[in-house]
């Protein structure tokens, strides 16, 4: 195994780290569960929200210097293949997947500030789905393209 | 920084970041240029050496410059602006976003 690969690796378990944290914390202002909550799906959007975002920051931005890291590689290696299978899509899907990480990173100062005042509850909620919504989508377009190179490949 | 000035701040960083960083793909603004192949960096705009030529992390960068001087002459502002400015973050981000849908559509249809 590979450097590029072992940091692959940890780039998406740390992607899975946050896209666990931010989906509970997205469950959590879209639809507010009643206290105590009883069944699972309550339960998953019952935590306390703004407890997570700290840690959302920080994982955002590791998982995103992490891709940026294994990013040249793919470059390389991955796009190339890609583009030789004529796999439009998932190329485009690709290109998609950087641009929102890019707009998400921009974000990331007014989420934490969002988080931490007691006002802008409906910029809070609409930023933090919008958060939600860019990890995954480049968690899944990260995970498919992974797999038409191959591990290791 | 004080929050009303870390508010002004990260609300105009959102607001320009996103607008900053579409320019900069649209005109190729790179503040430099990786050569994966032979791990070289250059300064602004270069052609591919020896293989494909990445501008994602100059992109990065020269929005972020942007973005990082428009939101420090906000902290300048009164407080009032910021509260007006202040729903329109994700509003701006998601127009971003939707753009870029618009510009890479090639990708998925022909």
């Amino acid at each position: 195994m590979n450097s590029t690969t072992a940091l692959l690796i940890l780039h998406g378990l740390c992607a899975v780290a946050l896209l666990g944290a931010i989906t509970h914390q997205a469950a959590s202002v879209l639809l507010p569960a009643r206290r105590p909550a009883g069944s699972f799906a309550g339960r998953f959007r019952a935590v306390p929200a703004a407890s997570y975002a700290n840690a959302i920051v920080l994982l955002y931005i590791v998982t995103g210097i992490l891709g940026a890291i294994v990013y040249a590689e793919y470059r390389i290696s991955v796009r190339t293949v890609i583009e030789q299978l004529e796999q439009r899509a998932a190329n485009g899907s690709f290109e998609l997947k950087e641009h929102f990480a890019a707009i998400g990173l921009g974000l990331l100062p007014v989420y934490w500030h969002y988080w931490r005042a007691i006002e802008h509850s409906r910029a809070r909620t609409a930023v933090t789905v919008l958060l939600a919504f860019i990890v995954w989508w480049s968690f899944l377009v990260g995970h498919v393209v992974n797999n038409i190179r191959g591990f290791g490949g | 920084m004080a929050p009303a000035r870390f508010a002004a701040f990260a609300i105009t960083f959102a607001l320009v970041y996103p607008i900053a960083y579409f320019i900069c793909v649209e005109n190729n603004f790179a503040l430099f240029t990786y050569h994966p192949a032979i791990n070289e960096w250059n300064v602004g705009v270069q052609k591919g050496r020896d293989g494909p030529a990445m501008y994602w992390y100059g992109w990065l960068a020269t929005s972020g410059i942007v973005a990082l001087a428009a939101a420090l002459l906000a902290t300048l502002l009164p407080d009032a602006w910021t509260r007006r400015a202040s729903s329109a973050t994700w509003i701006v981000a998601l127009g971003v976003m939707l753009a870029f849908c618009y510009l890479l559509r090639g990708f998925f249809v022909r």
